[in-house]
């Protein structure tokens, strides 16, 4: 590449920056975490292409390239503006927020937590360099950044009913609740491990309209996860693994890989500065009532839903 | 551009201050009987009388204003029947005619207490004036126009409709018993008052024919409302003092009375004070009703009707919005709630279905939410 070539190279990149700063200052992205932001300018790149192209192939942007080009330098400057600040936040959940002490709880463990932890981030990062996984992270991501999982499982625990059943006596987790809280942290940060396996932008093969993966494929997922992440438990890998399995498809799975499913799902578009408009019922309710009545296209558990729905209403989430 | 800039700022200017004149006009109104029915001083009465007149020529200014605008736009009916112009109207121009206007003259013209004495008998003007009265209380109606008190302009519209239904239907009620009341012979408290003086009238100018000066004078002094009697230009009996001066009687608050050589001055502050207690009743239903309507009716229909609607209206213009509507109990079979049922049991699962299909997301952003997108690009 000639220098000039490379001149060119870096200004492009630097008005793409520019512009991708642009998009990210936008007001309604507020509130947003860093891959739902991602996704958001994304859609909206692609949406827009017919209106943003004249203009951005004008000699003021990127001049004489095809919209495929110019969305190539910009979706790559979104991803280096997103990732600046998504690393450091993925660092700090994986080695501060989560605990791994349920891992003993599973099997007899020789490796240290710290030794797992930077294992598990450097999976994670390596992943999301696929697009179609950090796609599919943005669910995870946001569900750990707010701690989406805990308040419920609070609840079910205090409840004692289908949810609290399942986890303890179903899946005969004996473990205390902030060590299943973990358990199922971990679960979500896997959830888009099937993305190992993608080709393009389907994980091996066609999904389900619901977005819902065979089991077969599954299980093949779970193989190459098993060499990727070896101190990790396979019950939690599997958790993860099939949380993205129809429940509907295969009633084996565990009781924390459904909640994975549902919390995953919920907190794609999770923003907990939502206003409520007055009429309008809760975030949370609405999105749990939705669910149930298409729990069989997504494949959910719908006595989980039904017990969720029930707890968001309750606490007026 | 900024000529229609500058327009909209002397508009809104304009509307502000119309606002602030109605509220302050509220005050006026009530004080005017409050300082009727406290005895308050004429000074003070007085000074409240020339506001109202004031503000009758203010909105009667507006009213003309604005009919002329209409006129102009060709939305004179527009603005009469629906953009309540009617209320305009008889909440200025009639007042101005008759109540104030009228008031305020006799004040300017020396129509103290024995300045018109003799030359004019108030009492046929003073009923007009006081008929004209109970339209003041149509302006609290003038708020509704000017204030947004709701998100949704048909609730705003419809809460104001049935206020206006009410309050105008109180109002006129009022004016047309009012009028009717002389000639169907229903009894009134003018009537009972002028009867009375009529009787000690006739008995007063009865005894000072005769030249019984002492007992015409005694009858005038047992009777609380005679405040002078003159016999042959020469006064035979005076309440005045220093306590109860000429100046303390505004026109309205006396009565005159002539026979022959024997004129009678009465004092009608005493039938001021009821008719200012009855118009303080008037006014306080009033803005009990209004209150009542916008505290109760305004959010019951924000709550049944406009909330849901505007919810479900957001659910079809914007993919990222998937809140469901709030159903309550005892509204579920309601028009609105039946369809309110339906959007959250069929449209939003259809929606969010559809989206997963589709494979797209929910996307706030919006092009037209960007001003400058490409200002930086270089």
């Amino acid at each position: 590449m000639s220098n000039a070539e490379k001149r060119i190279m870096s200004d492009d990149n630097q008005k793409a920056s520019a512009f991708i700063l642009r998009l990210l200052g936008n007001p309604a992205l507020q509130g947003l975490t860093a891959l739902q932001k991602e996704e958001q300018i994304i859609q909206f790149l692609a949406k827009n292409s017919r209106q943003l192209y004249p203009t951005l192939s004008s000699d003021q942007f990127f001049q004489g390239k095809n919209w495929e080009q110019i969305w190539k330098i910009l979706t790559a400057a979104l991803f280096e503006e997103i990732d600046k600040s998504l690393h450091p936040t993925l660092k700090n959940l994986i080695t501060d927020k989560i605990e791994l002490s349920f891992i003993p709880f599973l099997r007899q463990q020789s490796t240290g937590y710290e030794k797992i932890k930077e294992d598990l981030y450097s999976f994670i990062i390596k992943l999301l360099q696929k697009q179609e996984a950090r796609r599919a992270f943005t669910g995870p991501f946001s569900a750990l950044v707010f701690n989406f999982a805990d308040r419920y499982i609070d609840q079910s625990f205090a409840r004692k009913e289908y949810v609290h059943f399942e986890l303890t006596k179903v899946q005969k987790l004996k473990m205390s609740k902030e060590e299943m809280k973990n358990m199922i942290a971990v679960s979500i940060l896997l959830n888009p491990a099937v993305h190992l396996l993608s080709v393009g932008s389907v994980p091996g093969q066609q999904e389900s309209p619901g977005g819902t993966i065979q089991t077969q494929f599954a299980i093949k997922v779970l193989d190459v996860l098993k060499n990727n992440l070896p101190s990790i438990p396979d019950e939690v890998l599997g958790s993860g693994v099939n949380s993205n399995v129809s429940f509907l498809e295969n009633r084996t799975i565990g009781a924390t890989a459904r909640i994975t499913t549902l919390f995953v799902s919920r907190c794609r578009n999770y923003n907990p500065n939502i206003k409520i408009d007055r009429g309008a019922d809760t975030a949370d309710k609405s999105w749990f009532s939705i669910a149930r009545r298409n729990y069989k296209f997504y494949g959910y558990d719908v006595k989980m839903l039904d017990e969720f729905y029930k707890t968001a209403a309750e606490n007026g989430w | 551009m900024i000529g229609g800039r500058m327009r909209s700022k002397v508009v809104a200017f304009f509307e502000g201050f119309i606002i602030f004149a109605i509220l302050l006009v509220l005050v006026q109104t009530f004080l005017e009987d409050f300082a009727v029915l406290i005895d308050w001083s004429w000074e003070i009465r007085r000074a409240l009388i020339f506001a109202g007149f004031a503000f009758d020529l203010l909105f009667t200014v507006e009213f003309l204003v604005r009919l002329f605008y209409a006129f102009l736009d060709r939305r004179v009916k527009d603005y009469i029947v629906h953009q309540r112009g009617w209320v305009d109207f008889a909440a200025s121009i009639p007042l101005l005619m008759l109540n104030s206007g009228p008031t305020a003259l006799a004040i300017i013209a020396g129509g103290t207490f024995l300045g018109l004495g003799g030359i004019l008998n108030v009492l046929k003007v003073i009923k007009a004036i006081r008929i004209a009265r109970i339209l003041r209380l149509l302006r609290v109606l003038k708020i509704f126009r000017q204030i947004k008190y709701a998100d949704s302009p048909m609730a705003q519209r419809h809460v104001s409709k049935v206020t206006s239904i009410s309050i105008s239907v109180f109002v006129f009620g009022l004016l047309v018993i009012t009028l009717i009341a002389g000639p169907l012979g229903i009894p009134s408290v003018d009537k009972v008052f002028d009867a009375q003086h009529e009787a000690a009238f006739t008995l007063i100018a009865d005894e000072a024919e005769k030249g019984n000066i002492e007992t015409a004078a005694n009858i005038a002094e047992n009777e609380a409302d005679v405040l002078l009697v003159k016999s042959d230009n020469k006064v035979i009996f005076s309440r005045l003092s220093q306590d109860l001066a000429p100046e303390d009687f505004g026109p309205g608050e006396y009565s005159y009375m002539g026979k022959g050589a024997v004129e009678v001055y009465f004092s009608l502050q005493g039938l001021a004070r009821y008719q200012a207690k009855d118009n303080l009743i008037y006014f306080v239903i009033i803005i009990i009703l209004v209150i009542v309507f916008l505290v109760y009716y305004s959010p019951h229909f924000a709550i049944t009707i406009s909330d849901p609607i505007h919810v479900m209206k957001r659910g079809f213009e914007e993919s990222s919005y998937n809140l469901e509507v709030k159903i309550p109990k005892q509204y579920k079979e309601d028009d609105v709630f039946r369809l309110a049922a339906m959007y959250n049991e069929v449209f939003l699962p259809m929606k969010d279905r559809s989206a997963s299909e589709e494979g797209s997301e929910m996307v706030d952003l919006q092009i037209d939410d960007f001003d400058d997108l490409f200002d930086e690009g270089t």
